[in-house]
């Protein structure tokens, strides 16, 4: 993982210089005048900042219509059901995510020679392993995920929340939550293996093994735990009513928590964490493609886009250069030191077959235990 | 004897003898209609086929289509179908529910539950309704029902929230037991199968109220003022009068929230413990993680929906038992 | 005598304790959803540091909100017409009518009601492909028919099998044919049960959001639009949005009470 930190040194400083031409609206002006029509595009709340939808619109005569979705499984399900002509033109999945729906045949492989953009998005992300698939790229980074230790600062202390054993810990009994399938990862990480389940591609046998257990870990933890949530704003409620103090949380809705005031604080704890990459991603036979990529050019073109998704979304930007546009209280609630970055790893794909064929089975066991 | 007394009760009265100058009069009385009331009621074989046309037809391509499409999707082992990937037909799907014991216990946790939450809202709607039905003049029956309805336009998750807000460790309902000094240490409400009891009993309260609040409205006063006269306490006239008349009414109220309460999902998720996984949850899992389990989850829902439907017709038979003897 | 009085308020008064407490039951959350569109923060919750009514302007000038608002009542009006219709239609022929097959149609009808909401919104997606539905408002109205036909059919049974028999056949012997007395006898005897499943089936289109979801189009419908929303955590915006909806339904629901109130008094 020195990899990342080398990365995001060295281009934080390019960035700074590549910015303001890169920002330059020319290319809007020309799109203009090639098409009009519209965009369909599926993603989450926020995703596509408002003042940035009407700029788009103004400045290129394309519509957009927006789709508001809460859940990847739902993307796929309606996607697979209105093949093979879809509606929809760009949809939003994770990084990790989209083998499924590359191998389903939903998505078309994305050409970074026709976004001007590409260039703008940190390459900590748009070159990252899991980014490229079968020679091609697929999506364009633009918010960043991980799984974090977070906590009620008034009530756990900050060396504590350094390592994910005090989530399973007696002295916050009834005081945690977290979310079965990710900690499933989490688990094989604090045991030491790969929690991507890449090297086991090989040993299936090895695989059944690790995931059994981590599964006993977590049946062994259940009468600890207060409850296994799935979504960000049940997490954020359950922290804000203190019916827990501390949990596994994605850094997202736990940064909204912060910049709203409230005492929690989050780390990626010494064991290890995952780290996913929400992507804007082109359907195959997408009904207005040319558009799509339009958009997409358009929404890498300049930081300030970056940072309202940020503001919006408590996700970190992928782009290059945003932190001049965020308040100091923004920027603190989506960064992590150094050496707790170094800890941090991508969730791949290249196993999610052999890894949810045991790991979605495990999840059901500990949950009917 | 029950039919006698409703009859005499609120019946509209048909209009006879001397020609008749209404609107229906003059219907009745026009000839291309009359030619086609003919033709339609010729015998009752057609009659019967006429007012069967349009539910069969319905049924058939609204209700059983969609559901077929599911159970064919169940028999598969691809689906949705990627493109090179040929589907087989495979009875796997429903053999994986019998070969794993996890599936079990959320299965019947999920029909236990239904049933648990089904008895609940009778016991605490009978009254409800009975009130409304029996104690509210006429006139204002509407007004008190609506007062009843008017939150569930709300929306189920909005609602779910606001269970939290009033249950959490620092809910409205621990504030006000501290500040009647009651506690000192909040008590965790919260996930648990009281949380969730709150929650879905809130989401049934209506289907049970609705048939019920029919059901007595319609049951003849006189009838209970005869048992008084005749020296009935109020607990004999509920069993011997108000109970066997309304079973009809318990019927189709409970076999609606049972119905339901087997296919809740938001609010298990949202209100429920570790331990209180629902089988709507398993189901929703197939569709949800990692894709390509559609045919499984299909498969689960055809299982689920069987053991539902066995549930209540059972139930159903035993209450049309229960009503035979009552009027024996 | 005088006992029995006594005993008939004494029970008339537990009854009403009993409907009271069971009003305070269904508002609390409510009382607590409208006071948490007011508080300053994102996070609804307490304690409440500070009120605004921020949240309120924001929800009148999000044009899609009011829009989803609209369409979603629009959505509930028009599939609610078409269950009552069939419901109705198929009530009339199950009670009361012993025919071969009776009680695979009765199964037949229920079934909607059986499906789990996900697995009832991907049969209905599949199948609306497969009959060239395009997704949008009519494949949600559709879909919410279809969804709320059993509650429709199972209340006005249940009414149904109450009507005195000797009522239509006293109608038929005046002379009336089959559908007078049908529209005549049978529909006003039923009109509470179906003024009753309307009400329930208009709750349950207002509230559906997997269907929905599943069926829409670029247009969110109001559940579709707070899921969306709540992925940024639960603020008091959608407090707001639902306490407004509230507001507005309640005051539909007495105007439709007082105008029902109005016919009765005119007949």
């Amino acid at each position: 993982m020195t990899k990342l930190i080398y990365n995001r040194r060295r281009f934080l400083g390019t960035a700074a210089a590549t910015g303001a031409v890169l920002a330059s609206p020319a290319y809007l002006r020309h799109a203009s005048a090639q098409s009009g029509g519209e965009v369909n595009i599926w993603t989450y709340n926020n995703f596509v900042p408002d003042s940035f939808k009407s700029q788009f619109e103004a400045d290129t005569g394309i519509k957009v219509n927006v789709r508001l979705v809460d859940d990847q499984g739902k993307q796929f399900n309606l996607l697979a059901a209105e093949q093979p002509n879809p509606t929809v033109d760009i949809m939003t999945v994770a990084g990790h995510r989209f083998l499924q729906f590359i191998e389903g045949g939903l998505l078309a492989p994305l050409d970074t020679g026709r976004l001007t953009n590409w260039g703008n998005i940190n390459p900590v992300y748009s070159e990252s392993d899991w980014s490229t698939i079968n020679g091609e790229k697929w999506g364009a980074p633009i918010l960043a995920g991980m799984e974090v230790l977070a906590y009620n600062t008034e009530v756990v202390g900050a060396e504590e929340a350094l390592s994910w054993n005090t989530l399973f810990s007696d002295k916050y009994k009834g005081k945690n939550a977290y979310i079965i399938q990710d900690m499933m990862s989490i688990v094989m990480l604090m045991k030491g293996y790969d929690g991507n389940m890449v090297e086991y591609l090989n040993d299936p046998e090895k695989a059944a093994a690790i995931v059994e257990e981590a599964k006993n870990f977590l049946i062994e933890k259940k009468p600890l735990v207060r409850k296994y949530y799935d979504g960000g704003a049940e997490f954020q409620q359950m922290m804000v009513n203190q019916d827990i103090v501390l949990g596994h949380a994605w850094n997202g809705p736990a940064a909204a928590l912060i910049n709203d005031g409230f005492p929690l604080a989050m780390a990626i704890p010494n064991e290890g964490s995952y780290g996913f990459v929400y992507t804007y991603n082109i359907a195959n036979n997408a009904p207005n493609a040319d558009n799509a990529y339009t958009f997409i050019d358009a929404i890498l073109s300049s930081p300030e886009i970056g940072a309202a998704m940020t503001k919006a979304s408590g996700f970190i930007s992928t782009y290059k250069d945003v932190a001049p546009h965020l308040s100091e209280i923004e920027q603190k609630s989506t960064s992590f030191p150094e050496e707790q970055l170094a800890n941090m790893k991508f969730f791949r794909a290249e196993a999610n077959e052999l890894k949810y064929g045991l790991v979605d089975p495990a999840v059901e066991a500990i949950k009917a235990a | 004897m029950k039919r006698e007394i409703s009859a005499s009760n609120d019946a509209p009265r048909v209009q006879s003898g001397v020609p008749d100058r209404t609107f229906w009069g003059r219907l009745t009385g026009w000839a291309p209609y009359t030619a086609m009331m003919r033709l339609v009621t010729a015998s009752p074989k057609r009659q019967f086929a006429i007012l069967a046309a349009l539910p069969i037809v319905w049924v058939l391509t609204q209700h059983l289509g969609p559901m077929l499409q599911m159970l064919r999707v169940s028999l598969t082992d691809a689906y949705p179908v990627a493109p090179g990937v040929e589907q087989h037909f495979t009875f796997d799907n429903y053999l994986r529910f019998f070969g794993d014991s996890i599936f079990w216990m959320p299965f019947f946790r999920t029909l236990t539950f239904a049933a648990a939450f089904t008895f609940c809202t009778l016991v605490l709607a009978y009254p409800v309704a009975y009130f409304l039905a029996r104690h509210v003049s006429r006139r204002n029956q509407m007004l008190f029902l609506l007062i009843l309805l008017i939150p569930f336009w709300v929306g189920e998750i909005v609602r779910t929230y606001a269970i939290m807000i009033l249950l959490g460790n620092t809910g409205a309902l621990n504030l006000a037991l501290k500040w009647l000094g009651l506690i000192d240490q909040p008590i965790p409400f919260m996930y648990t199968g009281f949380s969730m009891g709150v929650g879905i009993v809130y989401l049934t309260a209506l289907y049970m109220l609705l048939p019920l609040y029919s059901a007595l409205e319609k049951l003849p006063k006189s009838m209970n003022e005869a048992a008084a006269d005749l020296g009935a306490g109020p607990w004999t006239r509920f069993w011997r009068i108000s109970l066997p008349m309304t079973l009809e009414g318990i019927a189709s109220g409970c076999t609606l929230v049972f119905l339901i309460s087997t296919g809740f999902y938001a609010t298990p998720v949202l209100l429920g413990g570790p331990s209180t996984t629902v089988f709507a949850e398993t189901i929703a899992g197939f569709f949800h993680v990692a894709g390509d389990q559609w045919p499984t989850g299909a498969a689960f829902a055809v299982l689920m929906f069987v053991a539902a439907l066995l549930i209540t017709a059972a139930f159903q038979k035993l209450m049309s038992a229960l009503r035979r003897g009552e009027s024996r | 005598m005088n006992d029995r009085v006594e005993l008939y308020r004494g029970n008339r008064i537990l009854l009403s304790c009993l409907y009271w407490a069971f009003v305070v039951y269904v508002f609390v959350p409510l009382i607590l959803m409208v006071m948490m569109g007011f508080k300053d923060s994102k996070f609804i919750g307490f304690p409440i540091k500070s009120w605004t009514l921020d949240w309120y302007v924001e929800v009148f000038r999000d044009a899609e909100v009011m829009f989803a608002f609209g369409y979603s009542m629009l959505i509930a009006i028009l599939s609610t017409l078409i269950s009552v219709v069939v419901g109705t239609w198929i009530a009339v022929l199950l009670e009361g009518r012993r025919f071969h097959g009776r009680a695979v149609m009765f199964g037949l009808t229920v079934l909607p009601a059986l499906v789990p909401g996900i697995i009832s919104a991907i049969a209905f997606r599949i199948y609306a492909r497969w009959v060239g539905i395009e997704p949008g408002m009519g494949a949600i109205v559709w879909s919410h028919a279809v969804h709320n036909v059993p509650f429709v059919a199972l209340v006005v049974m249940a009414r149904l099998s109450t009507l005195p028999k000797s009522q239509i056949e006293a109608a038929r012997d005046l002379g009336a044919d089959p559908l007078v007395a049908f529209i005549r006898i049978t529909l006003p005897y039923l009109a509470p049960a179906i003024l009753g499943a309307s009400i329930f089936c208009l709750l349950l289109s207002f509230d559906d959001f997997v269907r929905s979801f599943f069926l829409g189009g670029y247009e969110p419908t109001l559940p579709v639009l707070i899921f969306a929303k709540l992925r940024s955590g639960m603020s008091p915006e959608i407090n707001a949005i639902a306490s407004i909806a509230l507001v507005l339904t309640a005051i539909i629901g007495v105007w439709a009470e007082r105008f029902t109130r109005r016919l009765n008094k005119d007949n």
